[in-house]
């Protein structure tokens, strides 16, 4: 291996534990507005590390990609998301089904397991970007759980977006970025769930005086 | 070409249209218009595809073969059900005021979008435009399912955005996968998640990554499905819809949703044994068929009842696909076919007892055969065939997945629990036993289902509800899929039944 891959490599490795250490980040923050500006900052470090890989490939699609991130992941939906929160008022503390130092425990759990997954898979890949796989696995399964932990109508938005962001790691570190017309079709359809959430987060204030989905319980059995 | 383009094109349009469209008459006119027009293309389409086996065009952005053509006869013969059905459900909730005039042309706008989704991820020849279509039928359709704006209604929209959005996400990990194996394979990367590259390649495609990927989808389109467990979105959904949206998300998306699933397990079945998907859909089809069976006792509103019924006969049909073969894939998709049609009746006869009722407890309506003497016909005929009564069409469909099950050979005889309990059962106890155990839930599905439709349509309705039942135009397509549901069990008609065979080997391939 040449000295400029390797360099290379270790910068796209860098870029990736960023991302998964932001996600840390959001499960360990407590205020909505701090958890939204880590989505930024995550979103941020996935278009680094795809302009990275871009400029380490010559995949010249890359470029688009990441500057759609820009645009899209660090600009707009977090711009969406902050109005959302000025409009609801409800930067207050968030209540969590299960508490900062057990989430952050389960997590690192969830990237053991993410290791573990992908292990017999990981020797495929180029060699650039081998184990970004292994951590896009494990940011989509926190997002997951972050999803399930928070109760606020707009954590649950940004636990889905920070699967969106895993996956998007792993496709332009597993198969340096998936082909344009499908990268385009996911940007816009993250778009409008971004849009149609913060519509409903709206609604659900107008309706039931709170966007805590845990009162969302008239539906049951 | 022309068809291809009239079904991907028509929907967009009238959408468009309906934004700009205040008057309702002209609203309905434009709908039905389209869904004809789509009646026509998908009739042109479906004998092109008979005599020349395939279509791909718009450059390789559209294949449309003998599966994804099947799926389109459902989605376009639903579609235009509904489309005369929604004439006099809409009508009647504008003039009850429950809707204000001018959100009827968002609600067509909407409907078409879910339309234009559904069309084009059955369409799609790359695995990654199909699940951005999947995502878009979410996106369209949670607006739908919120649309009456009444508390329940905002609950069920927001559940089934957000459980079917991180379903989704997780099934684009999984397409992700797919992409990682094949651009290793094929190398051309924009083309290498198309369909007719995968099929050619698939034999050569990392099995370990191939194994991983379904999982991954098999969970994620599992979710749009409503398999068991991930299926906690859908009775709310079916209960809070509009009677149309909820016969379209029970009849047509669901179907394209199994398509999706089907799509990628003819891809992995050639890496490895096709009992890797096999067995995994035969767990959750049964799990499914068991819980949602069981679920259908408790239930006090219809909506949610005929909610739990979906979930069943999508366990059917995934144990039909399971078990595999020629019969058991038959079987599996001709069921698609059947169920859409007897949801869709059942949801279009429950929109018509809700108007009349204004409940949609169990026990507060009585006497619909006196107060509604057709709805009371069709909700007998829906409810038999949704039990598998013959001579209705899911009878023949759920013998075909039955005796596929029963044929069933097992590779291995050795079940391993855990790391050291390993039980041996010899062939015929294990087939005996999953069909014991598929008629006995049969059976109790079919007395919960009974029960509860039989005390709906007979007795004296409760004071104050209006007798008698007037013709509209709504009540055609109840006729129509009534015919449709008989006909269909009495014989299969020739070029469906090419169609469906042909439907057959794209899944299994020999």
């Amino acid at each position: 291996m040449s000295e400029f891959t390797h360099l290379g490599s270790q910068l796209v490795n860098l870029c990736s534990v960023l991302l998964l250490l932001s996600c840390f980040a959001i499960v360990a923050q407590r205020r909505l507005s701090a958890c939204v500006d880590l989505f930024a900052l995550q979103s941020f470090f996935l278009a680094t590390t795809a302009a990275l890989v871009a400029f380490l490939t010559g995949h010249r699609h890359i470029y688009l990609a990441a500057a759609l991130t820009v645009v899209i992941k660090v600009i707009v939906l977090p711009r969406i998301l902050r109005k959302v929160i000025e409009r609801l008022n409800v930067s207050r503390e968030l209540v969590m089904n299960i508490n900062i130092p057990a989430g952050l425990l389960i997590c690192g759990g969830l990237v053991v397991v993410a290791f573990f997954i992908t292990q017999p898979i990981i020797p495929l890949g180029y060699l650039l970007t081998r184990d970004s796989l292994a951590i896009a696995l494990a940011i989509i399964l926190i997002g997951f759980f972050t999803m399930i932990a928070r109760k606020k109508a707009v954590t649950q938005m940004v636990g889905f977006l920070v699967m969106e962001n895993g996956v998007f790691l792993g496709a332009t570190a597993a198969a340096y970025g998936m082909p344009l017309i499908v990268e385009l079709g996911v940007f816009f359809d993250v778009l409008v769930a971004g849009l149609i959430a913060g519509i409903y987060t709206h609604r659900l204030q107008d309706a039931f005086d709170s966007v805590d989905t845990s009162e969302l319980t008239a539906l049951k059995e | 070409m022309w068809p291809v383009i009239v079904l991907l094109a028509g929907p967009v349009l009238a959408g468009l249209l309906s934004l700009v469209i205040r008057r309702a008459r002209v609203l309905h006119t434009v709908n039905f218009a389209t869904m004809l027009a789509l009646g026509v293309a998908e009739t042109v389409l479906t004998r092109q595809v008979l005599v020349e086996g395939s279509v791909t065009t718009l450059g390789t952005l559209v294949y449309v073969d003998a599966l994804s053509d099947f799926i389109l006869i459902i989605i376009t013969a639903i579609g235009l059900s509904c489309s005369l059905y929604m004439w006099s459900y809409m009508d009647e909730q504008v003039a009850r005021g429950v809707i204000a005039p001018k959100h009827l042309g968002v609600f067509f706008f909407l409907f078409h979008m879910f339309l234009f989704a559904m069309v084009a991820a059955t369409m799609a020849n790359s695995l990654g435009v199909q699940w951005v279509a999947v995502e878009g039928t979410t996106l369209a359709t949670t607006f739908l399912i919120a649309f009456f704006r009444r508390r329940e209604s905002l609950e069920a929209g927001w559940k089934y955005l957000i459980l079917c959005s991180v379903g989704i996400a997780l099934a684009l990990f999984g397409v992700v996968l797919t992409y990682y194996s094949s651009v290793r394979v094929l190398g051309d990367a924009s083309s290498a998640l198309n369909v007719t590259e995968l099929i050619g390649v698939a034999d050569r495609l990392d099995p370990n990554v191939l194994k991983l990927a379904f999982l991954f989808i098999l969970v994620g389109y599992g979710t749009k499905v409503g398999l068991v467990p991930m299926h906690t979105w859908l009775p709310d959904a079916y209960t809070e819809a509009p009677a149309p949206i909820a016969a379209m998300l029970a009849g047509v998306l669901e179907t394209v949703a199994v398509y999706t699933l089907l799509r990628s397990k003819a891809i992995v079945d050639q890496a490895l044994p096709s009992e890797f998907t096999g067995n995994l859909l035969l767990v959750f089809g049964f799990v499914s068929f068991v819980v949602a069976s069981l679920f259908i006792l408790l239930q006090h509103n219809y909506k949610r009842l005929f909610a739990y019924s979906s979930i069943e006969h999508m366990g059917l049909a995934m144990i039909g696909f399971g078990v595999g073969g020629l019969v058991g894939t038959f079987g599996g998709l001709f069921h698609l076919l059947n169920h859409a049609l007897a949801k869709a009746l059942a949801f279009f006869v429950a929109g018509n007892i809700h108007r009349r009722f204004d409940t949609l407890e169990i026990d507060g309506v009585r006497g619909l055969a006196t107060s509604q003497p057709v709805t009371a016909v069709a909700t007998l005929v829906a409810a038999f065939a949704l039990v598998g009564l013959p001579p209705f069409s899911p009878f023949v469909s759920e013998l075909l997945v039955v005796s596929a099950l029963s044929a069933q050979t097992f590779a291995s005889d050795t079940v391993h629990v855990g790391r050291f309990v390993a039980v041996t059962v010899s062939d015929e106890v294990r087939s005996v036993g999953l069909v014991a155990l598929f008629l006995l839930f049969g059976v109790v599905l079919f007395g919960g289902m009974m029960a509860k439709i039989g005390s709906m349509v007979w007795g004296a309705p409760r004071e104050g509800v209006a007798r008698g039942e007037s013709w509209t135009v709504g009540h055609v397509p109840l006729l129509v899929m009534m015919a449709a549901l008989i006909g269909l069990g009495v014989a299969l008609p020739e070029p469906l039944r090419t169609l469906l065979a042909r439907a057959v080997t794209v899944i299994v391939q020999r």
